[in-house]
């Protein structure tokens, strides 16, 4: 065999054996997601794998949005909040945030996450944020090589916890959610191992600044619907609902029926609430161009709604809302 | 007492030398493999062989930039959009399985003996004290690992730039490996059966052409028997992707697809691929090649 031969061969295993390694290791860890999805890749880490709902706000984004800009100049809002926030926490949401995930999960005796989880990515300062919380009170408390901020208990007996798990990145939740967070990327036990979910995210993402995805048939569950209504509910696996806001609002909701029968159903009945909306919007040019926005879609056992809500629909908004109000007057 | 001999004595009968003992059917084999690879990789075959394994890592490397772009091409039809995955498990039926394993397997097959005989070459290997089967053994070893080395780091390379769109490399790993080993037993097969056309027979090209693009085309989606005497049968039931509606054959195909168990088509394959090559073997080690003047 020439030398030739033999270089042609090495860089051909050398290509296959890089493949090959790449592969088991997303195998194994669950990692290499969805091209769409890599702005929250690293965030999604640190959601546990057995959450139920995920959502995903670009909050610089929306805080930006020329809707925003609208709303707040038609509605006078109420900053005292946001403000008492910014003094306790030393984070100013308006520009230190630019997005969060925020993760939740439905009862699980053996390890609730409860009251969910918020990752947070932006500007902190870490220094800042540990000296206020002393202020207050708080506790500091390292967690496998992160630094735990635990606030003092309230009179109810509720406590939060701020981690910084990263540069620019940290966790807000109760001990217990926190911990856990930390442990679901320590040990690539995570939500990106759910390829279900992840595939959704990987869809929605891409186009969107606010989006959730969620286990219906787990959270409904939990919700205590009543009987009447339950038993009615066509059986829903997934659901999402995704938008993107700037001028105006325009967004999907979707449902992942467990089958296509169940999926007609739901259509049918999506298609009965609609056409009963259009008959009672008649009267009213808000509420009819609201309803004539949603546009029912999909096929197989998805179920999509998808609306757009233009800014100057949304700018009747507050015209009605002051109208309302002077009624009540 | 013995009379010393002195080095200046002249010998007078030298013992005589005994041949050394001809190699095993193995050892001919990997010699023969060893000074084929050279020959088949470095050969103007190989560029038509890149230019077919190339094609498909160009079209990833498009869509990949195209998407990374934003362009719209993920919306398929009917408002369904495409995943990584999917266009994987496509790329690998259209592009490997459908066209470049049969073709390869034809193209580098039936050459084996055949252009031995055409360079009039065949004779220097013959001459050796090895047996005649060997050497095709060898020239089979070969192709393999010729056409190995050069289609499975394509589909490596498609992997990694088609998957991630909407997909997860984790999640086709599996998948992945399947496909793999698939289109190697295909490579195998397929050349061994080849193999066997370009020791047989004088136009073996035409007939390898007419076996992949008639024959197999015609048989498998026929109802019957006679399926079971194509190899792409066996081989499209190992398929971990589902089959493309691609045209009005591959539409006929899933309406009367049957598809073999595992065992079935491992076993299938495993007698295709025995009874060729011990069938070419068995041709090579008989037949008098005549070279033509």
């Amino acid at each position: 065999m020439t030398k030739k031969t033999r270089y042609f061969m090495a860089g051909s295993s050398a290509v296959l054996g890089v493949g090959l390694c790449a592969g088991l290791v997303a195998f194994y860890a669950g990692g290499f997601e969805a091209l769409s999805a890599a702005p929250v890749a690293s965030e999604l880490r640190y959601v546990p794998a057995d959450s139920t709902v995920i959502a995903y706000a670009d909050v610089r984004s929306i805080m930006d949005s020329d809707l925003r800009t609208q709303l707040k100049a038609a509605i006078p809002m109420h900053e005292q909040g946001q403000e008492e926030f910014r003094t306790q926490t030393g984070i100013d949401i308006e520009r230190d945030i630019d997005y969060i995930v925020a993760a939740g999960a439905t009862g699980n005796t053996q390890a609730p996450l409860a009251g969910g989880l918020v990752v947070a990515r932006g500007r902190f300062n870490d220094t800042q944020l540990e000296a206020l919380a002393r202020e207050h009170g708080g506790q500091v408390e390292e967690y496998k090589g992160k630094r735990m901020i635990h606030s003092q208990a309230s009179e109810s007996g509720h406590q939060m916890t701020l981690a910084f798990l990263e540069p620019g990145l940290v966790a807000i939740g109760t001990k217990t959610t926190v911990q856990r967070a930390i442990d679901a990327q320590l040990t690539s036990h995570s939500i990106t191992a759910n390829s279900e979910m992840m595939a959704i995210v990987a869809e929605i993402a891409s186009n969107n600044n606010a989006w959730a995805v969620g286990r219906f048939d787990a959270i409904a569950a939990q919700a205590n619907l009543p009987t009447e209504i339950a038993s009615r509910m066509p059986p829903v696996k997934w659901f999402s609902a995704a938008g993107h806001v700037n001028g105006g609002i325009t967004g999907t909701l979707r449902a992942e029926a467990t089958d296509e029968a169940s999926a007609d159903l739901l259509r049918r009945q999506v298609s009965g609430v609609l056409a009963l909306g259009e008959m009672v919007a008649k009267s009213d040019p808000t509420a009819g161009a609201l309803i004539k926005s949603l546009q029912m879609s999909g096929t197989g056992k998805t179920v999509a709604l998808s609306f757009a809500l233009p800014a100057e629909v949304l700018a009747l908004i507050p015209q009605m809302a002051g109208a309302h109000q002077q009624q009540i007057q | 007492m013995m009379e010393p001999t002195t080095a200046m004595e002249p010998k007078t009968a030298l013992a005589p030398r005994t041949p050394p003992p001809a190699p095993g059917y193995l050892t001919s084999s990997l010699r023969v493999m060893d000074l084929s690879i050279g020959e088949m990789l470095w050969s103007r075959r190989t560029v038509f062989m890149l230019l077919i394994v190339g094609a498909p890592v160009l079209i990833a490397l498009i869509l990949r930039a195209l998407v990374s772009l934003g362009a719209p091409v993920l919306n398929g039809p009917n408002n369904i959009r495409m995943t990584g995955p999917g266009i994987f498990g496509l790329m690998i039926w259209i592009f490997y399985l459908r066209f470049t394993v049969p073709v390869l397997g034809v193209f580098y097959g039936t050459s084996l003996i055949a252009d031995e005989v055409e360079d009039k070459t065949i004779t220097y290997l013959f001459s050796r004290p090895i047996p005649r089967g060997a050497v095709l053994v060898g020239k089979y070893l070969a192709y393999l690992v010729s056409t190995i080395f050069v289609v499975l780091p394509s589909v490596m390379l498609v992997y990694l730039l088609v998957v991630p769109i909407q997909g997860s490399l984790g999640g086709s790993f599996l998948d992945l490996v399947k496909d793999l080993a698939l289109l190697a037993l295909g490579l195998s097969v397929y050349g061994a059966v080849f193999a066997f056309i370009g020791a047989k027979f004088k136009r073996p090209l035409l007939i390898g052409l007419v076996f992949i693009f008639g024959w197999e085309q015609v048989a498998i989606v026929l109802p019957g028997y006679l399926k079971y005497f194509t190899v792409a049968y066996y081989i499209q039931g190992l398929v971990p992707h589902a089959m493309p509606n691609d045209g009005a054959m591959s539409l006929i195909q899933n309406m009367l697809r049957e598809t073999p168990s595992l065992a079935t088509a491992l076993l299938g394959l495993a007698v295709v691929w025995a009874v060729s090559l011990a069938l070419a073997t068995r041709v090579v080690e008989r037949r008098e090649y005549v070279l033509e003047q």
